[in-house]
């Protein structure tokens, strides 16, 4: 009648999916009551002065509700752990405020957004140009169509040279292993700290100071792809290692040469994972507005040919607008922020859901 | 040589001297130096353009803050570019550990799985609509902090005010620096407090430790590297800013603002780059900034490049 217990690959999985003890976790009775006392009588004497004093609102927060939140958490904790809990309490109330901080900033940023830029938008501040229009003229009139054309061919051109530069990279940490290796990757890591305005001074001086390329689309490109590239190889490299080296081993057993394994192999093996790599490059430049100021400038008409004139994008465009003294100018800025903010963040869901994918198979 | 070893070379060097696969080692090798081509491109070509500035300003032109023509000095930008961060890592670092610790210890797992994509999104925010979103929002708010702050505090140095003018502070300036440091910082220390091996937690609870303790002499010692490379990595991305800075500071080369952080008026070498670039009056103006470009390449790339040894060090982390 011995109770052994028997370590099968059920009971291991589930002892490691068991989350660390949280003795600081513990709820009682008298914990939950003095929990509520700490956070309802802060608040009350707050509320009140909030009402009833002169105090301005800034100083009752930071001076008045924080530190009383603050004595009233150590008390309280003071009271149903000891003393030794009450720099955590302290610790608590801190890290609530730092995340609740946080938060307002995001959802104020993105409330701004939607609410103002919902009132420039409309069928002809999305699709019309920017020519005959002055930072006067009323809201009906003119619209960004231009400037979704310039950031889609701009980011477009970037994608085309940074994205299979950037898989070459990764391919080459992960399937060549050349003896450069730590070199490469040291010198990817490098590029991703190159200020944007850096790259484009590095085309303005290369390329378009000395005659080879006008202030346009492809040199803008050319500046996105330089921030683009590091994103995209670091990306496709963490997605290429996630490949089984079965799948390698077993393609090398079959005959084929190592430029097919990775070619016919581990590169479609990977495929979700590339098309990861490519949106995150993308999303990474896609509001990039120093580098286009030095290399793309600006234009009001839309304009399709990537070398002959300079080119507006959606960030130059907020910026023209921005700052300006009249009221629908400034609301033009917000309905292209909102159009950009929705470009990220269709972006931004795309790249969430291929992961879910690839982590679901 | 025996026989076995012979067949095992043979094979060995069949199978890399395949012509396609030399051929496409090659290609895949060269495109793996385009980050370091790039890289030197930048600093021979923007080094090359920085030689003939500092030959005509002298060393003044890192020493003195003045742009008038003929004479023009940048230090006043690279003060500013370094208070700013100053600010920024102030406002960052705490709020950016706190909201880690909160994410790690302290929610549950639902609540830190929302937050973790919250702190993505606002990562994935253009600096730009930061920039709109300081200049019409922010800055009015931050005025009235500004005043409050020099009404009360105005005995500290760093809290004067002698204009009364609140606005184009380094104040607003480093605060939407920190606001775009925070979500780095953050996915950066998150990973790296949650990489205590939960042995060692354990270990501390049954010992009895608060929670406090257990940061202070096991999580934070645990993850230092990582907390340290992650906030250089954010300081990286600060000095670099350009646009977001353009819409709320006011560029002022002299006097140079040194500490007056709610005063009118500070300094930043991105955004003097931009900020001139429109009225640059010829190619000699045109260069001076791209030597002021140069520097700040230089400071940037040390910054990263210290960053990275340390996070790399500690073991690999996504980005």
């Amino acid at each position: 009648m011995s109770a052994t217990i028997i370590f099968d690959d059920a009971l291991v999985a589930d002892l490691s999916q068991q989350q660390p003890q949280t003795p600081w976790g513990r709820r009682t009775s008298k914990f939950r009551t003095v929990v509520i006392l700490a956070i309802l009588i802060p608040a009350a004497i707050v509320t009140m002065l909030w009402w009833f004093s002169e105090i301005p609102k800034p100083v009752l927060m930071v001076s008045i509700y924080l530190p009383l939140q603050i004595v009233a958490s150590v008390l309280a904790a003071i009271a149903v752990r000891g003393t030794k809990s009450a720099i955590d309490a302290v610790i608590i109330v801190s890290a609530i405020g730092a995340t609740i901080f946080s938060l307002v900033v995001l959802i104020s940023v993105l409330w701004s957004i939607v609410t103002k830029g919902m009132q420039a938008l409309s069928a002809a501040f999305l699709f019309q140009n920017n020519e005959y229009i002055s930072p006067s003229t009323p809201l009906g009139y003119g619209g960004l169509g231009h400037a979704v054309v310039g950031t889609i061919l701009i980011v477009g051109i970037s994608a085309l040279i940074a994205v299979p530069l950037g898989v070459m990279t990764a391919i080459y940490i992960t399937e060549v292993r050349g003896r450069a290796v730590p070199y490469v990757r040291f010198f990817v890591q490098a590029m991703s700290g190159v200020p944007s305005v850096v790259a484009g001074l590095f085309i303005l001086t290369t390329l378009i100071l000395t005659g080879a390329l006008n202030q346009s689309a492809f040199a803008a490109g050319l500046a996105y792809a330089i921030l683009m590239l590091p994103t995209v190889a670091r990306t496709a490299e963490e997605v290429l290692k996630l490949v089984p080296d079965e799948l390698r081993t077993g393609a090398l057993a079959l005959g084929s040469t190592r430029a097919r394994v990775v070619l016919k192999v581990v590169v479609p093996a990977a495929k979700t994972g590339m098309i990861t790599a490519a949106i995150l490059g993308v999303a990474r430049v896609v509001g990039e507005t120093a580098p286009l100021l030095l290399t793309a400038l600006k234009n009001d008409k839309t304009v399709l040919n990537p070398f002959s004139d300079p080119i507006s994008a959606l960030p130059t465009y907020i910026f023209d607008n921005v700052a300006q003294p009249y009221p629908d100018a400034v609301i033009r800025a917000w309905g292209a922020a909102l159009t950009l903010m929705v470009l990220v963040a269709i972006l931004f869901t795309l790249t969430r859901m291929l992961s879910a994918k690839r982590l679901g198979k | 040589m025996s026989s076995t070893e012979t067949e095992f070379r043979d094979l060995q060097s069949a199978a890399t001297s395949h012509r396609g696969d030399r051929v496409f080692n090659r290609i895949i090798t060269a495109a793996a130096f385009t980050a370091l081509i790039v890289l030197a491109g930048i600093t021979i070509f923007l080094g090359f353009q920085a030689v003939p500035v500092l030959q005509t300003q002298g060393i003044d032109f890192l020493t003195t803050s003045i742009w008038d023509p003929p004479n023009y000095g940048i230090w006043g930008m690279l003060y500013g570019s370094l208070l700013l961060s100053i600010i920024a890592l102030v406002i960052a670092v705490p709020t950016s550990l706190l909201l880690s610790v909160f994410m790690v210890f302290l929610a549950p797992n639902s609540v830190a799985k929302v937050l973790t994509n919250l702190v993505d999104l606002m990562a994935a925010i253009p600096s730009v609509i930061l920039g709109l979103w300081a200049f019409y929002v922010l800055s009015p708010v931050s005025e009235q902090w500004q005043a409050l702050l020099n009404q009360y505090l105005g005995w500290i140095p760093i809290f004067q005010n002698s204009s009364g003018n609140f606005s184009g502070t380094p104040f607003t300036a480093g605060f939407i620096l920190a606001i775009m440091m925070i979500p780095i910082v953050t996915s950066v220390t998150r990973e790296v407090l949650g990489r205590t091996p939960p042995e060692l937690i354990n270990a501390a609870e049954a010992l009895g430790c608060s929670m406090w303790t257990m940061l202070r002499y096991v999580a934070l010692p645990y993850g230092r590297g990582g907390l340290v490379g992650g906030v250089m990595l954010g300081l990286g991305r600060a000095l670099g800013e350009t646009i977001a800075v353009f819409f709320v500071l006011k560029i002022v080369f002299d006097p140079v603002n040194y500490y007056n952080i709610i005063e009118s008026g500070g300094g930043s070498v991105a955004t003097l780059i931009v900020s001139k670039f429109g009225e640059a009056s010829g190619p000699y103006e045109t260069q001076l900034l791209l030597a002021a470009g140069f520097f700040l390449f230089m400071g940037t790339l040390l910054v990263n490049v210290v960053a990275n040894l340390i996070v790399n060090r500690t073991g690999r982390l996504k980005s």
